[in-house]
Parts: C-alpha cells; sequence; structure tokens
C-alpha cells in the first residue's frame, strides 16, 4: 500500500516549523516560571474574551443575514466613544451609560442600518454587500472623528479602576479583566441559546437560508434581520468598551479589531459562534504570548500587529475546499453591450482632451482660483489623482470581471513604489518600472493563493489582512523603507523624451504621460473585454460550476488575472513614488487603499471608463473648495461621502457609470430599447425588495383583510410587469 | 453495448439524509437514457456526483472504463462530459454568442482538431434556433431561450456525453417538442445522452432505457414499457401525485 499523507498535516507541520522558528528566533529573553506564565494567560484570556465577543457578534450577523460586515468594529468604536461621552462628559453611572450604549444606541444603529441598507443586499453581488461595509466603515470612523476630534487624548478607566484586583499566583488579575472574561462567558452562552433555544434565534438562522422558511416559523423576515444587525451592534459596542481601556480611545485602533474578528471569524468558519469563541481565544492568547515572551527587535518592530493576520492566513490553508454550488446565480437585468474599438479608442482621445485642456489652459473657466490657474499644486494633485486613478484601473479585471474582491492592490502599489525605489528609481531607470511590474504580478498571485480554493469572501478577508501586513511589516522593514531617509527617493525618469517627476518644471509633462497611459491602459481593457481571456473570467464570475462543467481550470483563470491586476498595480506603484518624489512608513495605511475600491465600485467596477470618473470625483472635492472658497457644508458632505457611496450602491448596485449610461441613452429618440429595459429593470428591482418582504411581512395568513389584498395586488402587479413574455427582446441588438 | 459513463454504488449523504444510496446508473452511446424519479429523489445530486460538483460519500463513476471520481470538475469536462443545470446557470452578463463561445474556445485546450471556435459557435447558434438574439446579454433573457443557451454551451464543448436536467422546465409545449427533436438528433450523431425530466410524455416518447429513483435508490430498470408496468414505480408516482394536487 503506498503511504498517504494529507497535505493537511504537511502544511501543518510546516506552520508548526515556521512557528518554532519565529520563536525562537524572536525570544526575548523572559523566562518561562510561574509568573510570567500566569500574567501571559491573565493578560490573554482577557484580551482573547473581548476578540471573542466581537468576533461572536461578527459571525451571528454573518450567519444570519449572509453579509460580512466590515463596519462591525468601526461601529464597537463609535459606541466605546458614545459611552466614554455619557461616563467622562456627563458623568453619568456606568450601568446608566452602559445601558444607554447597548441597549439604546446600540440597536437603534441596527434597525437602522437593517431598514435603509442591508435588507436591499440580500441578493447583491458579493462586491456589493462588502463595498457598502466598508463605506460604511469609513463612514463611522469618519463620524466618531469629527465629533471627538483625535487632537485632544481621550481615556476610558478600566471597571473599578480604583480596586485591587485579585491576586492569582504572582500577578493580579484586575476587575476589569476578570469581568471581561466573565462577560465573553456570557455572551457566548447568551448568543447559543438565542440562536438554538429561542425561536427569534431559531428564525434568524433559518432567514440567511430561506427566506420564505422564516416565514414558517412566524416571524416577520424584516423584525428578524433587525434583531440579528442589532445584536450584531450590541456586541460590537460591548467589545469596544471592554478593549478602549486597554488600547486607548483611537479610532484607528479601535476600527482595525476587523481584522482580529475577521481572524476568528475564518476560524469559525463563519458560521460557528463556539469556534468564533475559540478564535478570538487563539489571537488573544498570541498576542499576550508575543508581549511576555518575544523581542521582535527594531526590523520587525511592528510584527506583533501582524499577529491576527497571520493567523487569518493560516485559518485559511486548513480550510475545507469550498463546493462549486450550483442554485445561486442571481440574473439581473442589464443592458450592456461590448464597447466598439472605435468608441473606446474615442473614450481614450477624450479622456487625453480633458486632462489636457485642463493642465494646458485651454479652459479660460474659473481663473482667479489655483485650480484654475493651474498652479505646479494643482498640477501636482492632477498627477495624484491620475495615479489613483491607475491603482483603481487595475481593479477592474480584477473585482468587475472576474468577480474576486480584492482589497490589496493599493497595498500591492506600494510594495511597488518601495521596490522602484531601491531598483531603478534612484537613478531615473525606466527599466526598473518593468521590473517592478514583474514582481508585482506573482506578488498579487501570492496573496491570493490561500483564498484560491475558497469562497469569494475569503479573498476579501485575506486581501485586507495582507493589506494590514504591507502597512505594518513590509514596508516599515527598514530595508524596505529606511525612515531616516528622508530625502527623495526617486530622479526624474526619461520616457521617450518625456522627464516625469515630482519636480514642480516636470509636472505639467508627467501629468500628460499619467493620462495618456491612463488611456491606452482603458483602451487596451476595452480590447480585452472582447477576447477569450475576459470572457472567462467573467463566465467564472457569473457562474463557477458552469465554467467548470464546461472545462474551465477555475485555479488558473483566477491565477492570471491576479498577476494582471498585480503587474498593473505594480506599475501604478512606481507612478505613486515618482509623483511623490519621498515616501514615509505610512503611505500605505489600510485605511487609505480601501476608499479607493469604494470610490470605484460606486461608480461602477465592471466598466474601465469608471476609473477615469473615479478620478473626476476624486479632484471634484479638492476643486470644489478653491472654487467655493471653503464651506462648511462641503467638508461635511466630503465626510459622510463614503457613507452616502454606500447608501448609493445599495440601491443603484451597477454602479453609476452604468446607470447614467443607459439614462443617456435612454435620452436618445431612437433608444427605446434603453428606455425599455430601463422600465423592466426598475419594476424587476421593486418585486425583489419590496415584494418577496411584503408578502412574507403579512405572512398571508387568514383573515385577509382589505388591506392585505390590496397590497398583495400591488405585489402581484409589480410581479406582472416583469412577466416573462413581456422580456422577449424586440428590436435590433444595439 | 457497454456503457460509456457508468456509476457503480453511489452513495451520498448530507447529513443524516440518504440523497443517494447505491445508485448505479448506466449510459450508453448513441441513445438517450432516462433518469426519472419524484421531487428530491435524487436525481440532480447524481449529476452532481458524475459531473464532479458532489463528491460522493462512497461508490465510484467510470468513464470509457476509467475510474473518474477523484477527477476535478474542468478535467472531466475535457474527457467529454457536458451538463445542464435544472436551476440555470448561465453567464449572465455575456450575451448569448460568447455564453457559447467561452465554451468552444475552452475545447481548444485539448481539442487539437484545429476547429474554429467562432464557427462552432454559430453552428451552436443555428442548432437551437438563437442566431436572432445572439448579441443579447443573456441575464435579459427569458428563462426558455436561457436554457437553450445553456444547451448550445454543453453542445459547444462536444461532449461524449450529455446530461440535460429537466430541459422542459420553462418551455412551452411547442417548444418541448422542438427540445425532443433536437435530443433525437444529437443522439443518432452518437452522443450519448441521460436526461433528468418531470415530463413523461418527453420522457417515454425520448428515452429507450429508463432507470428510476426513488428517496436515491434506483427502483426499476427498463426499458419505457417495462418500467411503466413497473408496480413500485407506479406507487412512487402516485405518492406524489397525490401530493402535487394537494398542493
Ligand atoms: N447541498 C445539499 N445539502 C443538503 N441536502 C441536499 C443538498 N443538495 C440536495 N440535498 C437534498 O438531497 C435530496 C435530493 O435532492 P436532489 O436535488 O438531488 O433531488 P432531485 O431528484 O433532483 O429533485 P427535483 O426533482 O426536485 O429536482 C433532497 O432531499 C435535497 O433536499
Ligand atoms: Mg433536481
Amino acid at each position: 500500500m503506498r503511504l498517504k499523507v494529507s497535505p493537511r498535516l504537511i502544511s501543518a507541520l510546516v506552520v508548526a516549523l515556521i512557528v518554532l522558528f519565529l520563536i525562537t528566533k524572536n525570544w526575548g529573553g523572559a523566562s518561562v516560571n510561574a509568573k510570567t506564565i500566569s500574567s501571559f494567560l491573565v493578560v490573554g484570556i482577557a484580551l482573547g474574551g473581548i476578540y471573542a465577543i466581537t468576533a461572536g457578534g461578527l459571525v451571528v450577523t454573518y450567519a444570519t443575514t449572509g453579509i460580512f460586515n466590515f463596519a462591525h468594529a468601526a461601529i464597537g468604536c463609535f459606541l466605546a466613544f458614545c459611552y466614554w461621552q455619557l461616563t467622562v462628559k456627563q458623568g453619568l453611572p456606568t450601568l446608566v451609560a452602559i445601558a444607554i450604549t447597548l441597549l439604546v444606541i446600540a440597536p437603534a444603529i441596527g434597525f437602522l442600518l437593517d431598514k435603509v441598507i442591508m435588507r436591499r443586499l440580500r441578493d447583491a453581488a458579493l462586491v456589493v454587500q462588502l463595498m457598502v461595509t466598508v463605506g460604511l466603515m469609513l463612514t463611522f470612523m469618519g463620524i466618531t472623528l469629527t465629533i471627538w476630534s483625535p487632537k485632544t487624548g481621550r481615556t476610558l478607566p478600566q471597571f473599578f479602576e480604583s480596586s485591587k484586583g485579585v491576586q492569582l499566583g504572582d500577578v493580579t488579575a484586575t476587575w476589569h479583566r476578570i469581568i471581561t472574561v466573565v462577560i465573553a462567558l456570557l455572551v457566548a452562552l447568551g448568543l447559543r441559546f438565542l440562536l438554538y433555544r429561542t425561536r427569534l434565534g431559531i428564525s434568524m438562522r433559518a432567514v440567511v437560508d430561506s427566506r420564505s422558511l422564516a416565514g414558517l416559523t412566524g416571524a416577520k423576515p424584516s423584525i428578524i434581520s433587525g434583531a440579528s444587525w442589532a445584536l450584531g451592534c450590541m456586541t460590537a459596542g460591548l467589545a469596544g468598551i471592554l478593549i478602549a481601556p486597554e488600547t486607548g480611545l483611537v479610532v484607528d485602533n479601535l476600527t482595525l479589531i476587523i481584522v482580529v474578528a475577521s481572524a476568528a471569524a475564518a476560524i469559525a468558519q463563519l458560521k460557528s459562534i463556539p469556534m468564533a469563541f475559540i478564535g478570538g481565544l487563539i489571537i488573544g492568547l498570541a498576542k499576550s504570548f508575543s508581549s511576555v515572551y518575544l523581542e521582535w527587535g527594531t526590523d520587525w518592530a511592528y510584527a506583533d500587529e501582524a499577529i491576527p493576520a497571520a493567523i487569518l492566513f493560516i485559518a485559511l490553508l486548513f480550510l475545507p475546499m469550498a463546493r462549486l454550488e450550483t442554485g445561486k446565480i442571481r440574473i439581473t437585468k442589464r443592458t450592456e453591450r461590448l464597447t466598439k474599438p472605435w468608441e473606446a479608442a474615442l473614450g481614450a482621445g477624450v479622456m487625453i482632451a480633458l486632462v489636457g485642456a485642463w493642465a494646458n489652459g485651454w479652459i479660460p473657466w474659473i481663473s482667479g482660483t489655483t485650480f484654475g490657474e493651474r498652479s505646479a499644486v494643482w498640477l501636482g494633485r492632477g498627477a495624484g489623482f491620475m495615479v489613483i486613478g491607475l491603482i483603481m484601473i487595475s481593479l477592474i479585471p480584477l473585482i468587475g470581471w472576474a468577480g474576486q474582491v480584492s482589497f490589496a492592490n493599493f497595498a500591492i502599489a506600494g510594495i511597488g513604489a518601495v521596490l522602484f525605489s531601491h531598483f531603478g528609481g534612484q537613478n531615473g531607470d525606466a527599466i526598473g518600472i518593468v521590473f517592478v511590474m514583474l514582481v508585482c504580478a506573482p506578488l498579487g498571485l501570492m496573496i491570493a493563493l490561500p483564498a484560491l480554493r475558497l469562497k469569494g469572501l475569503y479573498l476579501a478577508l485575506a486581501t485586507m489582512a495582507f493589506a494590514e501586513v504591507a502597512d505594518k511589516v513590509i514596508i516599515r522593514h527598514p530595508n524596505m523603507l529606511d525612515p531616516s531617509a528622508t530625502g527623495v527617493l526617486f530622479k526624474p525618469v526619461n520616457i521617450f523624451g518625456i522627464t516625469i517627476s515630482s519636480d514642480p518644471s516636470d509636472r505639467r509633462a508627467f501629468l500628460m504621460f499619467l493620462v495618456v497611459t491612463f488611456a491606452l491602459l482603458f483602451f487596451m481593457l476595452e480590447m480585452l473585454r472582447r477576447t477569450r481571456w475576459a470572457r472567462r473570467w467573467i463566465a467564472m464570475s457569473d457562474s463557477p460550476a458552469a465554467s467548470a462543467t464546461i472545462g474551465v481550470n477555475l485555479t488558473t483563470t483566477k491565477m492570471m488575472v491576479f498577476m494582471l491586476s498585480g503587474a498593473m498595480a505594480g506599475f501604478a506603484g512606481c507612478m505613486f513614488g515618482l509623483q511623490r518624489g519621498a515616501l514615509s512608513v505610512d503611505s500605505f495605511p489600510l485605511f487609505a487603499g480601501l476608499p479607493l475600491v469604494l470610490l470605484l465600485a460606486v461608480q461602477g467596477v465592471r466598466y474601465p471608463v469608471a476609473a477615469f470618473m473615479g478620478v473626476i470625483g476624486l479632484a471634484s472635492f479638492p476643486a470644489l473648495y478653491e472654487v467655493l472658497g471653503k464651506p462648511s457644508w462641503l467638508s461635511a458632505i466630503e465626510l459622510i461621502g463614503p457613507g452616502i457611496a454606500a447608501i448609493a450602491m445599495a440601491y443603484r448596485p451597477e454602479g453609476a457609470v452604468f446607470y447614467s449610461g443607459r439614462d443617456l441613452a435612454g435620452l436618445l429618440p431612437w433608444r427605446k430599447d434603453a428606455r425599455l429595459e430601463k422600465e423592466l429593470m426598475v419594476a424587476k428591482e421593486r418585486e425583489q425588495n419590496i415584494g418577496k418582504d411584503e408578502i412574507n411581512d403579512m405572512g398571508l395568513t387568514r383573515p385577509f383583510t382589505p388591506d392585505k389584498v390590496a397590497q398583495l395586488d400591488r405585489v402581484l402587479d409589480i410581479t406582472d410587469l416583469v412577466d416573462e413574455k413581456k422580456m422577449v427582446p424586440t428590436g435590433g441588438a444595439s | 453495448m457497454s456503457a460509456i459513463l457508468e456509476t457503480r454504488d453511489v452513495v451520498v449523504r448530507f447529513g443524516v439524509l440518504n440523497a443517494v444510496s447505491h445508485a448505479s446508473i448506466e449510459v450508453v452511446e448513441g441513445r438517450v437514457t432516462g433518469l426519472i424519479g419524484p421531487n428530491g429523489a435524487g436525481k440532480t445530486t447524481c449529476f452532481n456526483v458524475i459531473t464532479g460538483l458532489q463528491e460522493p460519500t462512497s461508490g465510484k463513476v467510470f468513464f470509457e472504463g476509467k475510474d473518474i471520481t477523484n477527477k476535478n470538475p474542468y478535467k472531466r469536462a475535457r474527457m467529454g462530459i457536458a451538463r445542464t443545470f435544472q436551476k440555470l446557470e448561465v453567464f449572465g452578463s455575456l450575451s448569448a454568442r460568447e455564453n457559447i463561445l467561452v465554451a468552444a474556445e475552452q475545447r481548444k485546450t485539448w481539442d487539437r482538431s484545429g476547429f474554429d471556435p467562432n464557427k462552432v459557435c454559430d453552428e451552436m447558434l443555428a442548432k437551437v434556433g438563437l442566431t436572432d438574439v445572439s448579441e443579447f446579454m443573456v441575464g435579459t433573457l427569458p428563462t426558455g431561450t436561457a436554457r437553450l443557451v445553456e444547451l448550445a454551451r454543453a453542445l459547444a464543448s462536444n461532449p461524449r456525453v450529455l446530461l440535460l436536467d429537466e430541459p422542459s422546465s420553462g418551455l412551452n409545449e411547442e417548444e418541448t417538442e422542438e427540445m425532443a427533436s433536437l435530443l433525437r438528433k444529437f443522439v443518432d450523431d452518437g452522443l450519448a445522452v441521460l436526461l433528468v425530466e418531470h415530463d413523461m410524455s418527453f420522457v417515454m416518447g425520448t428515452c429507450e432505457y429508463i432507470h428510476v429513483l426513488d428517496f436515491g435508490t434506483i427502483i426499476a430498470t427498463g426499458t419505457p414499457a417495462e418500467v411503466q408496468a413497473n408496480a413500485q414505480v407506479q406507487a412512487a408516482y402516485l405518492g406524489t401525485e397525490t401530493v402535487e394536487e394537494a398542493s
């Protein structure tokens, strides 16, 4: 008999060896005795308890609504600040403040989110679901930062801070920590009881599988999903309140707990609440182990913060392969057609003309402002926006076509920029750009590798974790970016006789160079969309199961698109470096990369032109500030911009480019088809969004009051309009 | 005649539910084999096992005498197994033409006969009568038409065995008849077809040989006449008929 070694066992051994190696290499010299062990355990279990609470809530929301809430920790952060306001600022008793925060504000946020946004996302594409919650996360961060300015420091006292705590062996466990652990246990038991023993909980679990099934249990689906969100917000808030005294009331820190919660959720395979708690505990213990026993040294000063991300990656390695599911595809109605080559060329030409006209002062518009006069500052900013556009356009094939939601491209661009400063950038050598692209292509692939065989959501988690690792560990390593070398890292590069650099005198040429390359990439993507590669990616995204059964190797197909996107992001990174001239270690935080994906998604992630619209969107705020003279309402809009974007996406999932394109076509007298299809699509959406909920909410139980019948009629009426026969295309294809 | 495709003692268990228990099915070239049974009998699950979308709990799948139980779905497709789906699995944001083209282009990776994917695509469109709507996004087509797109897509990979999961659902009577005559044509070209279908007149009219599944177990096999005469089959179907009337 052949000896069969399971690949899992091998990976487990490899992971164990690597972890052992890291531990021995970075051993801090603390002796392992009762004292250190007990302090490791006390801190680890308390920290793990907090993580467990937030992860448990995240998993509950996901398991009951099917939506992974990236805003989970940001909401917790907001609630922790609310709690601070109530206790420290207003001086309310602790218990009252907790009750107001967790039993009033948190559920209110949950129900509101469900009502306004989340309910519409049930059947939305993964990218829409994720981007909406990312938008919310940015909004909650923005709101918190505005209400509670980060310039003033705040601390949240621990519970029973004055009393001594309990002596456990050689260490004292503060009451705060003991309470934390007790609360974590209570929450775990409570959630378990709620979901498995109560009617509401059972309905909550049923609702994600089948809306109609939930109807059978007698609860209104809208109340069930509202309850799920309220519960999620409450756990987030609880965790925020418990952890803020340990980490400080800092928005970034509290929001980044989402990485921890994601890692625990991955360990729980997104569904098991007990495993989510264990996952949280593991991460807490690992972090505490590292702080008690390990000494990372100056080169890896931030390695500690990468522990949750590393655990996430390890968890992904051991998850079972995802089944290719069938019967889950959503057919949306789209009036989309292939762009013809001449149209793409025209589009590229318009982009170059538009930017060129502005950069060269051919638009005699709004002079008297630095925007209108195109000062060197503005030309530099313009180049910056185009660079962001390059990063956004690298996401079109990956997210828009292949349906692989990745948050890593900004980080890849960051690594690309740093690499370029080492290879070529310092000498103004253009070959370095090619080199960086060749490195970034496999890099993009490597990030995706652990998640390739898993559900799409795991890829989003993995790429987010990578973005965090890249920012905290990779880019901050002195060999990558030396914090002491603050000077210009990039010499001007000469390409085809054009000198591009951050130098004020080169900025106009640089901007023109960028818009021309952007337009070329746009044109190339539009042409690529017409080839078998793009077709295969889109097919894979629409139905992985059907793709496999016509012979598509999903793994290699995904690999190709990751490499393409990685190379494009690498190129964008080189341009980023050239445009900035210098880089600082905090140039590429996770929170700077997320808005780009959001902006692109709002514009329409399937359409290359959306990246250009994103650039215009980016430029519009600073431009309006200049022209209008910094009105305060504009900054308010800018602050809640991500929130508006999130809501817009819930209602307009295809992206602005699509809807405005269709509406514009509808204005043309001969495009009757566009008008007809819009009508059908709107009706279809209404049916999907309202119809089912209303029927379910009515419960269709006797007695049938006239009200109910009227409502039913209305619902059915809408359904009638999308009757299949009317869907038969009429007229020629256009 | 030896079977080109065969499942041997396939068992699929979902938790406590035996969706398929010890099902052995044979599919022979040049004829339509029927796989019928009441709702939830395990027909679609059998298809998933054959195409590799569902790993069987035990049992084996053979194709042309080779054990393919552990092969990836895409490898089976490349060997010549194609299918359609009970719930549509079309590429909704591609046009009808592109749907078929993807399959035809994919065939290039294993079929070195130097065919032109675009030509294959045109042929298939003509064969199922979709030439007029070829440029429409499939997401905007009615279900019946989309079903034909799926069929054409399956055919474009030039399979040896074609598995059809309720091809007539969503079609009207006329279209069903067309589908039946299309099937005959494929079979005459040497294709082996395994057909899951609820429309009994369709099944009895097209299949030369039928397997009957009930609660995951094959309760009868034989020619349409034999199967119809089988008491167990009648009981199984009568059982569902009454249920259907009640609902
Ligand atoms: N992924 C799954 N997980 C759990 N149970 C499943 C799964 N897929 C199918 N089943 C169950 O297995 C049984 C057989 O299902 P299957 O879809 O194969 O039946 P079928 O014969 O195709 O029915 P129909 O005529 O309704 O299409 C059903 O009871 C179904 O609920
Ligand atoms: Mg079935």
